[in-house]
Order: C-alpha cells, then sequence, then structure tokens
C-alpha cells in the first residue's frame, strides 16, 4: 500500500512538470554564420563593429533581439518559421553619432525549407530548416567577399552552418 | 448415559437460521464521475458500461468498455483524442462481511486495450528567439487514426449495497502501459480508458465512481 501512494506523490509531481515547456528545452535553432581570413581561410577573423538587423518584405529594418554591436567572428540569426526566405543587413564598423549612422551594411539572404518537429506536451513542436541557399547582394562597398554552406540541416546552434569570407 | 449424550450432540442438526446464503449474479452500472464530466467539463465527453459477475465466494470475473473524447490544451498545442476501451480481468473481494450483508472491498486486475485517433487541432512553434519575426501558429489539423495501446491496471475499491441489489462503489486504478502505437511526428497525450500520458513513463491512474445493480441468479451458501 505504501509503494501505491509513493507511486501516486510521484505521478501527480510529475503531472505539473509535464504542463509547462521548461527554459532549458532546445528550442528552434538560429542559423549560425562564422567569418574567416579571405588571406588564411582556415583562421577565423573578428569583424569590427559588427551588428545585425531583419529586413522585412517591404524592406524595413527589423530589429533583432538582444543583438548588440559587438566585434566577434561568430553571430547567430534567427530565421522566419512561417516563411521560406529570410534577409539580413550585417554592418560592420557600426557606429551612431548624433543620428547619423555610419559603417559598411552588406545584405544577405537565405533561402530554406522548415521541417516542424516534435518537441513534447508542454513545448509542443520546434522548427528546423533546410538551407537552399545564402547569398550576399553584390555592392559597390562590399565586405563579405564569399560564402560557403557547410552544413545544410539547421537542427541545434552547437555548430557552423554558413563559412563567410572577408 | 453419557454415550446417549455423545450421541445426541452429534445428531444436531444445523439451525436454519444460522444458514447464510449469498447471492450470485451478474451486477450492471455506469461510471458516474464519466458522466458528470461529460456535462461539467467542455473538454470532456465519456461513458462507461462495467459489469461483474460472480464465480466463487470472493472471486468476480469484471469487465468495463467505454468511450472516450478529450482535449488536452498546453501553451503550444491543442489536440483531441476520441475511442474506445475494453478492461477484462478479475475483482478479488478481501471483505469479510457479516450475516447476509453483501458490501465488497475488493482489488482488481485488468488488461485494457484501446483504439483511438488523435487530432492535433493546432500549435504554436516553439522559438524563444521569435521576438525579431513574430509568432508562428499553425493552425491546419491533423488526424492520426488507427491508434492503439495496451495496458495492466490494478485496482482497489469498494461497493456498497445502499439498497436491495443497488450498489454505489468508488475505486482508483493505477495502470501500467504494455504496448501503443504512436503518431508519427507526435506522441499520444491521451489515451481513451488509460487517460493522460506522462512524459516520465508509462504509467497513469484514473479513478471510478458507479452506481450498478445485481441482477441475482441464484444463492450459495456461504462457508
Amino acid at each position: 500500500m505504501k509503494k501505491f501512494i509513493y507511486l501516486f506523490l510521484i505521478l501527480s509531481f510529475s503531472c505539473e512538470k509535464d504542463d509547462v515547456c521548461s527554459e532549458n528545452t532546445q528550442t528552434t535553432p538560429r542559423i549560425v554564420l562564422e567569418f574567416y581570413n579571405l588571406e588564411a581561410p582556415d583562421d577565423t577573423l573578428d569583424v569590427p563593429e559588427l551588428l545585425a538587423v531583419g529586413l522585412d518584405n517591404e524592406n524595413m529594418m527589423v530589429p533583432i533581439t538582444n543583438e548588440l554591436i559587438m566585434t566577434r567572428s561568430m553571430i547567430a540569426l534567427p530565421l522566419k518559421t512561417d516563411d521560406t526566405q529570410a534577409t539580413f543587413i550585417l554592418f560592420k564598423n557600426y557606429n551612431v553619432e548624433e543620428g547619423v549612422v555610419t559603417g559598411n551594411p552588406d545584405t544577405i539572404t537565405i533561402t530554406y525549407q522548415t521541417n516542424d518537429v516534435y518537441v513534447s506536451r508542454a513545448c509542443g513542436y520546434k522548427t528546423n530548416f533546410d538551407v537552399q541557399t545564402f547569398s550576399i547582394i553584390e555592392d559597390a562597398d562590399q565586405w563579405m567577399s564569399s560564402s560557403d554552406i557547410i552544413l545544410r540541416q539547421i537542427t541545434n546552434e552547437n555548430e557552423i552552418h554558413v563559412k563567410i569570407l572577408h | 448415559m453419557s454415550f446417549g449424550l455423545l450421541a445426541q450432540e452429534q445428531d444436531i442438526p444445523v439451525v436454519d437460521s444460522l444458514v447464510v446464503t449469498e447471492k450470485y449474479g451478474l451486477r450492471l452500472g455506469v461510471d458516474l464521475s464519466k458522466l458528470t464530466r461529460s456535462f461539467i467539463e467542455s473538454d470532456y465527453k465519456g461513458i462507461e458500461i462495467n459489469g461483474d459477475y460472480r464465480i466463487t465466494h470472493r472471486i468476480y470475473i469484471a469487465a468495463e468498455v467505454g468511450n472516450e473524447e478529450r482535449t488536452t490544451v498546453t501553451d503550444y498545442l491543442n489536440s483531441t483524442a476520441k475511442g474506445s476501451y475494453l478492461k477484462a480481468g478479475i475483482d478479488y473481494n478481501m471483505h469479510n462481511n457479516w450475516g447476509d450483508l453483501e458490501n465488497l472491498v475488493y482489488f482488481g486486475l485488468r488488461f485494457g486495450i484501446s483504439n483511438f485517433n488523435q487530432t492535433l487541432n493546432s500549435y504554436t512553434i516553439y522559438d524563444t528567439n521569435n521576438q525579431t519575426w513574430g509568432q508562428t501558429e499553425v493552425l491546419d489539423s491533423k488526424k492520426f487514426s488507427g491508434l492503439n495501446a495496451g495496458w495492466l491496471e490494478f485496482m482497489f475499491g469498494f461497493k456498497a449495497e445502499v439498497l436491495t441489489n443497488l450498489f454505489m462503489g468508488l475505486n482508483v486504478q493505477l495502470k501500467g502501459r504494455l504496448f501503443e502505437a504512436e503518431p508519427d511526428n507526435f506522441e499520444n497525450l491521451y489515451i481513451p480508458g488509460f487517460g493522460r500520458t506522462f512524459d516520465s513513463g508509462r504509467f497513469g491512474m484514473g479513478f471510478g465512481y458507479n452506481i450498478s445493480y445485481l441482477i441475482p441468479l441464484y444463492k450459495k451458501t456461504k462457508k
């Protein structure tokens, strides 16, 4: 009888836990880009004062949550879970002085397929992506010279998906 | 003299008033908790008919048959399970009745089987980075048919005779899933007859609140 009561207690506790999506649960992954040195393509190279913003279908800039101006060689960008294409502007040497934005903006467009994968009762589904194309839009003052898709399947953020030379 | 007395004692017939008989028959009932919940809760519809047939002083063959429809709603999804189930096994009455009372305090063992389908009505993509592009909600419903599950169930409860041949009973059930057919890229959140499932494993639980009527077929002397 004691064992029965114990088991009932366990079950009623797990009842609460099962219905709430834990923040530690692997979420929809972002695409991870890493920047490499054009002169030495095996070495990563920091991008000074890098900042990314999204570009919506009306060509309006959309700020990315938690995105900060930072010198770094890696960046993770959120893709749209209800579309198959996303565009971003990556600024090198981003700076704002008296309301005037300076820096070198380059535009990238990623096309992909989405695949909704079941997670759990509490969290529902997350989206994995299959990268189709990655393109850098040509402009007169382009700081990114070329890109290479390393991994087409985006299932987590622990791997590099695209390598960019600059 | 003493010899004669002994002989007389041995001849004493069993006095009629001390003979206690027990009713044997078929008891049929319904689960009132499922009916009540069907009226009160908008996300639940269910009915269960149960019965037992006495075979010995303590042992009854017992079965339940039912149909349930249950909608599960969490922050990220909405799903409806619908189907029928059958449970069969035995009840063992541990209670020693006084005189001609016919109450039961019993434990039971069942094998249960369920055939059902699940409809994923809608879901929201779990994406903690969705502040940039917005949250995606998928509203196309998707039906997963031909699902089934089987389980073993321990039951503990009582049945009290409140009027002649009319019983009220309460029981709790502890279940362990033996097998199940799971939908592709989804899981069984609720199994009719088994109840809700848990992430932690194959255990489940339930309870019943029954009203039943005994159709007496014959009587047997209580041993």
